[in-house]
């Protein structure tokens, strides 16, 4: 499971309205190598919630030093689109898990699959 | 050693080693070996043979002509270009072009009509397409040597004269849409695993008995309902007065060269096959009941045009093939492959980091793609709200997957689930299905989420369906409808 993923999965157990950030545990996470296209990273902050990116790159132990507040005029630079870059498409969860913060739920990741699928009485 | 191969005299060509027809050990008689410019042909999912002009465009810079007969496009090319033209991804099958008539004049009995073709055989252009031929398959030779020994080629039918159709009325053969067919000019980005024979000595030197003598067989497709004759019968007389003039041998499961008869009512076309048309169906089970074609899918991402940073999600992914499709070719856009069955995400996984692996083998550059996997029902779809900008899927079919009951059931929920996940206003759905009664009425109830934007009809397996194109309908308070519909609501 990419960072970019996760940002966008909320948890949908039934009558649960704050069902997102999802909470990471991860306890297998790995690094690729993606190629940088900084056109797509300056598209694609506007659709990201920049802090539950944060929090899940803390979560999986890859925030370094990507700042907790969006820089102005992050188009033009770079080196933060880089790391932005790094976040997003290249630490994966191979094995953990998501919680639902409001109902304490856990959905299991695995071969870095996330399993959402919900049993009968919670969907 | 070096032994001479004769360029125009067919019958006896060998190769040695690495040389490649550039080698002037292998010429001879001062034959001029500078690039030919010949007419390709190409056989494409019918619904898509726009899509694949558009590509050759983009890739060949060549405009393509759209045959009549469906599935098929034209273009011109030069042999320098052959390595580029296997990298196309909205074909299937590739041919040389020897000669087209237009308007072939038929003769009105049988035998003057057979007698014709044979006469024919002799008085083609066939220099240049064979140069192609044999260009290609240098350039086979080329990527299974890279891709080491066990590689296969897939055996081509074994039941003879692969045929059209039979005599009498109008019959059209249908385009059979094989699930996830080799296509040995993909090896870089092929996810197929080659589980099929070793069968590579046919095509090397291409005999048992006399070294070096060719083998053949004539295809022949025939559609149409006036012609005296059946496609069997000017395969076999064709195929004679072919023999004849190469002296070459004819067989009809280890050819070396395959050679078409494609007659559309007027339109005769007579090409030399590039690739092998391939049946395999024993590799479903390893990829799944319904694989998509790679071809087909590459047609549905193309119409859905995949911008920079699009989230694209295709939420009954099966084994991943759209997906996958979309992040080799499109790779800047995000994919996200779901299903909610255990052996699908699994699959979809291999098959990404099958390709992973290929890529890191070849060593250019950063091997990631972007696409992920999650287990998810889509009816429930853990996504947020207005947070996706395509959904591209395979919708399951009635007979083949699901039961056609099942399907009134869960197309309304797909469209909702799917319309909530979809932003409003620039969101996009490409939706392949084959229950188009239950589509239609399902989306008839979605009037204010979704809008019809264009539909092509395609053939898979013999069977009729159909990709539809929708809009996400824009927000309430969005201008998106035009001013005087509130009017027409009210009469």
């Amino acid at each position: 499971m990419k960072l970019l993923t996760h940002n966008m999965l909320t948890s949908h157990v039934k009558g649960v309205t704050k069902g997102y950030p999802l909470l990471i545990k991860a306890t297998e996470v790995k690094v690729s190598e993606v190629e940088f296209n900084p056109q797509f990273v300056s598209r694609m902050i506007p659709k990201l919630e920049w802090s539950a990116l944060v929090q899940a790159a803390e979560e999986v132990g890859h925030l370094n030093d990507l700042p907790t507040e969006l820089l102005p005029d992050y188009e033009n630079n770079e080196e933060f689109l880089r790391k932005v870059h790094r976040v997003l498409l290249e630490v994966e969860v191979l094995e953990g898990s998501l919680r639902c913060p409001e109902s304490g739920r856990e959905f299991p990741i695995s071969r870095g699959i996330p399993n959402m699928l919900l049993n009968e009485d919670e969907a | 050693e070096v032994r001479k191969a004769k360029c125009l005299d067919f019958t006896l060509w060998i190769e040695h080693g690495e040389q490649t027809l550039e080698d002037p050990e292998l010429q001879c008689c001062g034959h001029d070996r500078g690039p030919v410019t010949v007419t390709m042909g190409a056989t494409v999912p019918t619904g898509f043979e726009h899509c694949a002009a558009e590509e050759v465009r983009e890739k060949l810079g060549a405009e393509a002509k759209i045959s009549k007969d469906r599935g098929r496009i034209y273009f011109q090319m030069s042999s320098d270009s052959l390595p580029l033209v296997h990298q196309l991804r909205s074909v299937d099958n590739l041919f040389v072009v020897v000669k087209e008539y237009v308007d072939y004049q038929f003769k009105d009995s049988k035998e003057e009509t057979l007698k014709d073709l044979q006469d024919l055989a002799s008085k083609l252009p066939w220099t240049n397409p064979l140069e192609v031929w044999k260009l290609n398959n240098v350039l086979k030779k080329r990527r299974w040597r890279r891709r080491g020994a066990n590689v296969s080629r897939p055996n081509p039918s074994s039941d003879g004269a692969k045929e059209g159709t039979q005599e009498g009325a109008a019959d059209t053969e249908t385009q059979s849409l094989e699930a996830e067919p080799e296509q040995p000019g993909r090896v870089e980005e092929d996810y197929e695993d080659n589980q099929g024979q070793q069968d590579k000595g046919s095509a090397e030197t291409g005999a048992e008995g006399t070294p070096g003598v060719l083998k053949f067989r004539v295809t022949c497709n025939r559609a149409g309902d006036k012609h005296s004759f059946t496609s069997n019968e000017a395969a076999r007389d064709f195929g004679g007065a072919v023999q004849e003039f190469f002296q070459w041998k004819a067989d009809m499961t280890k050819f070396d060269v395959e050679v078409l008869l494609n007659i559309h009512n007027n339109e005769v076309v007579i090409g030399v096959a590039l690739t092998e048309e391939s049946l395999h169906r024993r590799n479903i089970s390893h990829f799944g009941p319904t694989t998509l074609r790679s071809t087909l899918a590459y047609g549905m991402l193309r119409l859905c045009k995949p911008q920079v940073s699009d989230v694209i999600i295709d939420p009954m992914c099966g084994t991943g093939a759209i997906p996958l499709e979309g992040a080799l070719e499109w790779k800047h856009s995000y994919y996200l492959a779901g299903d909610n069955n255990d052996q699908a995400v699994n699959r979809t996984v291999n098959n990404v980091a099958h390709i992973h692996r290929k890529r890191q083998e070849k060593g250019c550059g950063p091997w990631g793609l972007p696409i992920d996997t999650v287990q998810w029902n889509l009816c429930r779809l853990p996504l947020k709200t207005a947070s996706v900008d395509i959904i591209i899927t395979d919708m399951p079919f009635g007979k083949r997957m699901g039961s056609k009951k099942r399907n009134w059931d869960l197309y309304p929920s797909c469209l909702r689930e799917m319309a909530r996940v979809c932003r409003p206003g620039t969101g996009k759905a490409v939706l392949l299905t084959q229950d188009k009664k239950c589509f239609a009425k399902a989306l008839s109830r979605m009037g204010g989420l979704w809008r019809k934007s264009h539909t092509v009809w395609v053939n898979i397996g013999g069977l009729h369906a159909g990709v539809y194109l929708l809009k996400r309908v824009a927000k309430a308070g969005w201008r998106s409808t035009p001013l005087f519909t509130p009017l027409v609501l009210m009469i």
